[in-house]
């Protein structure tokens, strides 16, 4: 969809994703690293196989080009604005300051490069009193206010293990870049898109981070669920070989929901035909007005418990897909990665590298049909330390030579 | 006789011209129109009139009151739409709906998937009608494959992405992320292909469909620990706060202020140098390297806390980001709504409300220097512009708007 496109990605690992996400969709992504190769190359995990190389940024730099360049030195840069002419996107994550102090900030390369859509992804945004804030996963987390909410009441806030931060403020900044898109095509000229990976992290707190604007009160962290005024309400419970996540509720929102896990009780003789009776969409007003049996849907939740603690994660997924209850189980790292679902989609692709490693990766995050037709994705590989330059600098109308200078005195 | 069209007020921004159809419901789905809004696209939220949508009954409430009209989740993710009801189990309910698919360019739905098709309202069907139709449908695990029709939230999306069980403590069952978390990377994805969509559509002219899977967008940032297990390497538990490259890092108790029972303080180390500054301040070896601090990690987690904990966490973050070392306290809701950074983005929009008198939502996660954002008005209270969206954008009259009431379609 966006092939007429090309990104110019100068971002390290804090923003990575986000040309992936352009790439997806079909753009001409090109990431630039310095000569001695991004930062991003050092984040783990790394190929048990291959410990120097960073399965973080295979992950995030998959369907993109890549070239070096030293934009700090002069040739550099003049290099990469001459990448700039036929750019429709610049990407870049740096600490805030760097872009200026290299004169390519937004201000600055637009007066050549009007069209150019320039997007900085930054912990707390370009400009404000903690601008120049060192940021990070957990210390964004904790600004955006998700990490208070998360964990078990009795010990320390919790992140994900996995780090989420920069990959929230990189799916922002894709969906900014094509605001701008559609901006330029309204008025023909590019703009600056500023993402604060703070404010992308409070889309986490569901809403929450406006409790104290409302007159509401504060959230309250609760381990495997949520806590309404002091009171733990679990979300999940306990399987054979582990958990599963358990929505159960009465009312008009989901009350069909506890209506099915009625039937599923009743029909595997857990629970009296008489559960039948019930209607948990209308329950909730008739036992406050006593009009039904307050203690019924605590023994349904009861009964519940009971149940699903008899049967496998496997054997709850299946119950629950047969009479649609709101439950499913909480896979793990091998689960996921043998789940059938993503296998019937599709979902893992293998791409051989230029080594002849078979290394498997995620596919495209949407499946999407153009015209009726699946649209064909760009799925190759990583690109290695420079692996574009000849072929991108080469259409820059740079000589053979001539890169040869550039490399010896270390600029590519 | 119908009445010309006279449509609704059109909005300002690079998608003025822009007119969405959205019977998304919750979040993930909501969030993507409510973005399109701020940029002056004409969103038609459709809500089931007997269904209520659960951001509506779960808070935060405007003065802690529950009620449909109450929640400041729903305020946040509908804001600048307008509001009709449709039940579209009734036929001339379907109707009105196949005709404001013909009215609009984009079509986004959450339902079960299979649940369109049984209306004849799925994407084959309503390409029919209008074949360049741009069309988001998102659920939890996507339309094909086994378990597509599973039901559920984000917090089902976080049990089947592996998300649930990454968050927690190694010696505990899993915690998990606060609330329905693949709600959370999911409008994200949808938005980009959509607004992507829409400009493939202008050069070409051609329809898109989108099939998201919202779970699938959650294993996008989990991928670095899936690809590792799936290329040969250990299978990645839940771990805390601890990580592999940075120590010390983690969350540490400080003194808490106003009356709180706790206050907390973030801090990452990523360098021998962040690690002397702040060695230095609570009286540590300042010449450990990464591997002996890694291996410490719990004598030095001690330390820090005892040095933390008689300090407030503002000091703490103060004085850390003074010497250059990542660190920030953990904010409540109180301290978001008075943070300078958040306050200078002018990130909590004030708005005029009906019921309210005023409420309160986010400022869009971008700052676009030309083409600011506009949250023009609050999200609809339940049906609020039923009769406005049928006589102007589908010229329906007073009778017939009668006739379709008596019928069952908008209540």
């Amino acid at each position: 969809m966006l092939s007429p496109y090309r990104v110019v990605d100068l971002s390290d690992e804090r923003g990575v994703l986000a040309g992936q996400m352009l790439a997806d969709l079909g753009a001409d992504v090109i990431q630039v690293e310095p000569p001695g190769g991004s930062s991003g190359r050092g984040v783990a995990p790394f190929f048990a196989d291959r410990p120097d190389q960073s399965i973080y940024w295979a992950a995030y730099t998959r369907g993109k080009r890549g070239i070096t360049c030293d934009i700090e030195s002069p040739h550099g840069r003049d290099l990469l604005l001459r990448l700039l002419d036929r750019a429709d996107f610049l990407i870049e994550s740096s600490d805030v300051g760097r872009m200026a102090r290299l004169g390519l900030d937004h201000e600055t390369v637009r007066e050549h490069h009007p069209q150019l859509i320039y997007i900085s992804i930054s912990a707390f945004g370009q400009s404000g009193p903690k601008a120049h804030y060192v940021g990070s996963d957990l210390a964004i987390w904790a600004a955006g206010a998700p990490l208070l909410m998360t964990g078990d009441d009795d010990r320390a806030p919790l992140r994900v293990s996995q780090p989420q931060a920069w990959g929230h403020a990189a799916g922002d900044a894709a969906g900014g870049a094509m605001l701008a898109l559609h901006a330029r095509h309204q008025s023909g000229r590019g703009q600056h898109v500023d993402v604060s990976a703070q404010v992308s992290a409070a889309q986490a707190t569901l809403g929450q981070i406006l409790a104290f604007s409302v007159g509401a009160v504060e959230p309250e962290r609760f381990g495997g669920g949520i806590k309404l005024r002091g009171v733990g309400i679990r979300g999940t419970a306990d399987v054979l070989d582990g958990h599963v996540v358990v929505t159960l509720a009465p009312g008009p929102a989901i009350g069909h929901f506890a209506n099915h896990a009625a039937r599923w009780l009743v029909e595997i003789g857990a629970a009296d035909r008489r559960l039948l009776d019930e209607d948990f969409v209308t329950y909730a007003d008739r036992a406050a007005a006593g009009r039904a049996d307050p203690d019924l849907f605590p023994r349904l939740q009861q009964l519940m418990r009971d149940e699903v603690a008899k049967r496998t994660k496997q054997e709850m997924l299946e119950v629950s897909i047969e009479y649609d209850l709101l439950l499913v189980p909480v896979l793990d790292v091998v689960d996921v990665a043998e789940s059938r679902q993503l296998e019937a989609r599709s979902f893992w692709r293998e791409i051989e590298h230029s080594d002849g490693r078979r290394v498997t990766y995620p596919g495209p995050p949407l499946q999407i049909l153009l015209d009726n037709q699946p649209m064909v994705d760009q799925h190759r590989q990583p690109p290695t330390l420079g692996q574009h330059n000849a072929e991108i600098y080469g259409e820059l109308g740079v000589k053979a030579d001539d890169l040869m200078r550039l490399r010896s005195e270390g600029v590519i | 006789m119908s009445l010309p069209q006279i449509n609704l007020p059109r909005g300002n921004g690079p998608l003025a011209d822009v007119k969405l159809l959205d019977l998304s419901w919750i979040v993930a789905g909501p969030t993507v129109g409510r973005a399109m809004a701020d940029y002056g696209a004409t969103v038609i939220r459709v809500e089931s009139p007997t269904r209520v949508d659960t951001a509506r009954i779960v808070g935060p409430f405007h003065a802690d009151e529950p009620g449909v009209e109450q929640s400041a989740l729903y305020g946040n993710v509908n804001a600048g739409k307008w509001g009709i009801t449709l039940d579209l189990r009734v036929p001339e309910a379907r109707d009105i709906f196949r005709r404001l698919v013909q009215w609009c360019d984009i079509v986004s739905e959450s339902f079960t998937a299979g649940v369109l098709q049984r209306w004849q309202l799925d994407y084959p069907q309503l390409r029919k009608l209008k074949p360049d139709l741009i069309m988001l449908s998102s659920t939890l695990l996507g339309q094909t494959g086994p378990y597509r029709s599973v039901s559920g939230f984000g917090s089902q999306g976080a049990g089947m992405s592996g998300v649930q069980y990454l968050t927690g403590w190694a010696d505990r069952p899993p915690a998990g992320p606060f609330g329905p978390y693949t709600d959370y990377p999911a409008p994200r994805f949808a938005l980009t292909a959509l607004l992507a969509a829409l400009d493939h559509r202008r050069r070409t002219g051609e329809g898109v469909f989108i099939d998201q899977a919202q779970a699938e967008g959650t294993l996008q940032l989990l991928a670095p620990a899936l690809m590792d297990y799936m290329n040969g390497g250990p299978e990645i538990e839940r771990r805390g706060n601890d990580d592999p490259q940075l120590a010390p890092h983690g969350v540490y108790p400080c003194s808490p202020t106003d009356g709180r029972s706790e206050s907390w303080v973030a801090l990452a180390v990523a360098t021998d140098q962040q690690w002397r500054e702040l060695a230095q301040l609570i009286g540590a070896d300042p010449s450990l390297n990464l591997d002996q601090r890694l291996e410490r990690r719990a004598p030095l987690d001690d330390a820090i806390g005892q040095w933390s904990s008689q300090r407030l966490a503002s000091e703490v973050e103060t004085a850390l980001q003074a010497v250059g070392v990542s660190a920030h306290a953990l904010s409540t809701t109180e301290d978001a709504s008075h943070d300078p950074q958040l306050a200078h983005r002018v990130h909590f929009r004030r708005l005029p409300h009906a019921l309210h008198g005023e409420t309160v939502v986010e400022a869009p996660r971008y700052i676009l220097s030309e083409s600011p954002a506009e949250v023009s008005r609050p999200a609809p209270m339940y049906g609020e512009h039923n009769e406005l969206v049928l006589t102007r954008v589908l010229g329906l009259t007073d009778n017939e708007i009668t006739a379709l009431a008596a019928a069952g379609a908008l209540s």
